[in-house]
């Protein structure tokens, strides 16, 4: 193995491993541009430059492998020349966008600018290469090749993530551009992740764009629920307003996040976001809602049934069981298990829609309950009166639902959500708005932590359960979701 | 001394076998493919592309125990400005050429040569396609080379026209059949490179010197020029000389007799100022400097210079630095592949303020921007695309500053010095 030392520091790395992240397993950041540590070396940006001593030429950080007995250097003047020099020559052609550039605050230009170079601009503005602007390419993006130094990282996530090769440098020398290949489109499902691995706002996401200074954002670790993956997220808000999803890339689960994910987000500020109770059609508040609800579950004299659901966490599924059990006093609890699971595009989207199923396995083992087909048969031929359950959950069982006649009690977030035909629906708080815990696909336990609060009255769904159960004459003394969670294995 | 590779009726493969030729492969053939590299190193044979690597060197770098194909690649793109050897090489003994690479095939264990000839020389293409058809029919060439067993095919590929794909792994990927964009080394394109596979690349004129090596040993070649660069080179003189064209001499011979003997001196009138010893690419000597260098590798180093491909540009008094650094700087601008961010930015960078200068709209500062740009590119780029550019400007600045100061001040350098 080899060692080198880094600024005079001794280190030993595997074979293969370059000085770059040699450096960095040191803590010493070596600028960079091209290089990402999920897409091929490509060395065209030059600022990763760093000294060997005895080479005569610096080498490119990204590309170089550690050899025994190197001595790197990345603060000497030769390597610090190097990094103004290259500056210079990213920044003679850029244009002068910052005070309207969604990057700025979050741009690898005025990063290293600002720590390594200070020169002022000896290139007159008139000339610089002039390119387009604002060239809408696909449902998601925006690009300003003007503001581009050709990184050619777009182009790389494209051919080696996607594998939809849709971006190609045009052109030569500084006239080069990024552009999309004849007839195609960027719309390959992961196509916001270019927005984030652009080091400048060349890219820029159209849900995004001149909605919010990232300075101003606050940033809250959560999951994506998207689907079954359950990739790490980062969401970034302001006000008690979303602005955006990226990934937290982690070694477990995920560097990307998928389209769709990135969007979900968007259900929790949308217009038809329920914050009081639906009676057939009708909003009304939330008390009487409660107790419409509560007095037709008292009509079905025990002829209930609760279906969990893998889209809910595993607090507000156990907050269900335990409603069917403590206060509804029936059996007839169940999930359906029979959505398959894995990834299915060879990137991140699973086969599965819903975050949850591992969890709610957890949660049955926990309380028990009947099987899925009993608990549909039961529904088919009329002998469940009402039926409790969550907005999506409730397609699982439409046909029976629909053959049985029983009354439809859901849980819906979002008025689109509302399955037709369903007699009451009740609001809960969102995960973007409250803690909840998962088990992704790969049994992975992920917890989402609340990025802003939901609207009054709005309560996690444990909540609500805990509500309906009083208006029905039992107490299930869930104080918290760590209630919720009382009597579940985890693991 | 006899030419080794410009030489008579020999265009035709009946001219060339009755000079003797496909002997060296009928010889290779029966040696130990290590032993015709083995030679080819004693030859002291040196890469006739611009580098000068040594060429057995070279070949001795194919991995011994690679599995697969392997390749070897002419390269005939011949792009550089000044540079017209290769092309006429190729017009008057295209059999040396065809040969030496059978031979190099048979060395290094290729069965697939590429000849990436430059898009524009069709007819030269053409012609090649006419004479490996030839060699072909005879058995050189092809299946069971010479009743030998070994199998070697070799294609002529016409460039699509751009000088960056004379740069070897730009070569290849246009070869492959992508956009001509150097690669990053290593890997060396000896452990991979054509289609991944070990490959070597060589100059026209380093493959077609190989057939007399093997014909009349690598001890033979090596006493021709001097210690170090052995052999005899082409240089192809442009400018104002009264005899320009391409000369076979060895190497090591003085500037002065090229330029006096050979090439019948300067023109009438013309006063030779200032020397660029090696195609566009490479540091400008003045004339002074010039007149007492010797053209090989070593000597030329030594003066602060290049023997690059053997183009001898010669520059006369009434030529103006400025205009002619402003054309190479145009060239170089728009011949840039653009992935390297100070060869991108810098050549078009180094233009802009060659045409302000040139226009007499320029200043001093601009004169120091220029040289510390063309700094800030050296050595630092995937290929050395950028050098070729930054060289010449910093010793045009260097050697020729008050031309660049009359221009700044807005008059021209001419000699009658007038304003513009
Ligand atoms: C920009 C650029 C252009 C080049 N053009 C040519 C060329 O036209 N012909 C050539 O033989 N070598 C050219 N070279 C040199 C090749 O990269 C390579 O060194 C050479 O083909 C190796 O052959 P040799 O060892 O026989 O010289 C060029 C290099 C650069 C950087
Ligand atoms: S658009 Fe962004 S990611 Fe793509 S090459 Fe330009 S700077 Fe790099
Ligand atoms: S793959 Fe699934 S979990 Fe990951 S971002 Fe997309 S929807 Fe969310
Ligand atoms: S130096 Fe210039 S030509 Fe060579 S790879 Fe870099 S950008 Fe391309
Ligand atoms: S990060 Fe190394 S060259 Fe770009």
């Amino acid at each position: 193995m080899p060692r080198i030392t880094i600024d005079g520091r001794p280190i030993e790395v595997e074979k293969g491993v370059t000085l770059l992240e040699a450096a960095q397993r040191l803590g010493v950041h070596i600028p960079r541009y091209c290089y990402h540590p999920k897409l091929s070396v490509s060395g065209n940006c030059r600022m990763c430059l760093v000294e060997i001593e005895k080479a005569p030429k610096l080498v490119t950080a990204c590309s170089t492998e550690a050899a025994d007995g190197m001595a790197v250097l990345t603060m000497s003047e030769k390597v610090k020349t190097a990094r103004r020099d290259v500056l210079e020559f990213l920044l003679i052609n850029h244009p002068l966008d910052c005070p309207v550039c969604d990057q700025a605050g979050e741009c690898g230009l005025q990063d290293y600018y600002m720590e390594h170079s200070l020169a002022k601009s000896r290139f007159p503005a008139e000339d610089k290469v002039r390119r387009q602007k604002r060239r809408v390419l696909g449902p998601h993006l925006v690009l300003d090749n003007e503001r581009c130094i050709l990184c050619t990282r777009c182009v790389r996530f494209c051919s080696e993530v996607t594998r939809t090769s849709e971006l190609e440098v045009m052109e030569r020398a500084d006239h080069s551009f990024i552009d999309l290949k004849e007839g195609r489109a960027l719309d390959n499902g992961y196509s916001l992740n270019i927005a984030d691995i652009c080091p400048v706002g060349a890219w820029t996401s159209r849900d995004f764009r001149f909605k919010q200074r990232v300075w101003f954002l606050k940033k809250t670790p959560t999951v994506c629920l998207g689907c079954a993956t359950g990739c790490l997220t980062e969401v970034h808000h302001n006000e008690n307003t979303i602005y955006r999803v990226v990934p937290r890339p982690n070694a477990e689960t995920n560097t990307w996040l998928c389209d769709a994910g990135r969007m979900t987000y968007k259900a929790v500020q949308a217009g038809d976001r329920l914050a009081k109770g639906v009676i057939k059609n009708g909003l009304i508040d939330l008390e009487p809602a409660l107790r419409e609800t509560a007095s037709r579950i008292d009509e079905a004299h025990g002829a209930l049934a609760v279906l969990g659901s893998p889209w809910l966490s595993v607090e507000d599924n156990a907050a269900l069981a335990r409603l069917a059990k403590d206060a509804l006093k029936t059996a007839d609890f169940s999930f359906d298990f029979s959505a398959e699971q894995g990834v299915k595009d060879g990137i991140l989207i699973n086969k599965d829609p819903a975050p949850n199923a591992a969890g709610a396995r957890r949660v049955q083992a926990a309380f028990g309950g009947t099987s899925f087909a009993e608990l549909s048969a039961k529904v088919a031929s009329g002998a469940v009166k009402v039926l409790v359950t969550e907005a999506r959950a409730a397609a699982l069982l439409k046909d029976a639902l629909k053959a049985g006649g029983a009354r439809l009690i859901v849980f819906a977030a979002n008025r689109s959500e509302i399955p037709a035909g369903a007699y009451a629906t009740l609001p809960y708080a969102s995960y973007f708005e409250t803690p909840g815990t998962f088990i992704n696909f790969q049994g992975l336990e992920r917890r989402t932590q609340p990025a802003v609060t939901a609207a009054e009255g709005v309560k996690p769904l444990w909540a609500m359960v805990n509500k309906l159960a009083v208006y029905s004459g039992t107490s299930l003394r869930l104080e918290s979701a760590q209630d919720a969670l009382k009597g579940i294995d985890l693991k | 001394m006899e030419n080794i590779l410009l030489k008579d009726k020999v265009a035709s493969l009946e001219g060339y076998f009755a000079a003797g030729g496909y002997r060296a492969l009928k010889k290779a053939l029966a040696m130990k493919p290590a032993d015709v590299t083995a030679e080819v190193k004693a030859s002291g044979l040196r890469g006739r592309g611009g580098a000068g690597f040594p060429a057995g060197l070279k070949w001795s770098f194919i991995p011994k125990d690679a599995q697969g194909p392997r390749y070897l690649v002419c390269n005939a793109d011949e792009g550089e400005p000044g540079t017209f050897k290769d092309r006429e090489l190729l017009l008057r003994n295209p059999h040396a050429l065809i040969e030496g690479m059978v031979i190099a095939g048979w060395a290094i264990g290729a069965q697939t040569g590429y000849i990436y000839i430059r898009g524009e020389f069709a007819a030269e293409a053409r012609l090649l396609e006419r004479e490996l058809f030839a060699a072909r029919a005879k058995g050189f060439v092809g299946r069971n080379v010479l009743g030998s067993g070994f199998d070697f095919e070799l294609f002529v590929h016409r460039g699509a026209g751009a000088y960056i794909c004379g740069e070897e792994t730009a070569l290849l990927e246009s070869l492959e059949g992508f956009k001509g964009q150097p690669r990053l080394k290593p890997p060396f394109p000896a452990v991979k490179g054509l289609f991944g596979a070990p490959t070597v690349i060589n100059n026209v004129e380093t493959l077609a010197a190989v057939p007399a090596i093997i014909d009349k040993g690598g001890a033979w070649y090596a006493s021709m020029g001097t210690p170090k660069s052995a052999g005899t080179k082409l240089f192809c003189v442009s400018g104002p000389v009264n005899k320009p064209g391409v000369y076979e001499l060895p190497l090591g011979v003085p500037f002065r007799e090229l330029l006096e003997k050979h090439c019948g001196g300067m023109k009438e009138g013309k006063k030779l100022k200032a020397v660029l010893p090696g195609g566009s690419s490479t540091p400008v000597l003045t004339a002074a400097e010039a007149m007492a260098v010797a053209l090989d590798y070593e000597a030329l180093a030594a003066a602060g210079s290049m023997l690059g491909s053997g183009a001898v540009i010669i520059i006369d008094e009434s030529q103006c630095m400025v205009k002619l650094l402003q054309v190479l700087a145009r060239f170089y601008h728009h011949e840039s592949c653009g992935q390297c961010t100070p060869c991108r930015e810098g050549c078009g960078w180094i233009e802009k303020l060659l045409n302000r200068l040139e226009a007499g709209k320029g200043s001093g500062r601009d004169i120091d921007t220029l040289y510390s740009a063309a700094d800030a590119m050296l050595g630092r780029t995937i290929c050395p695309l950028a050098d070729a550019m930054a060289m010449p400007a910093m010793s045009f600045v260097k050697k020729f500053r008050g031309e660049f100061e009359a221009h700044a001040a807005g008059k021209c350098c001419g000699p009658d010095g007038g304003a513009r």
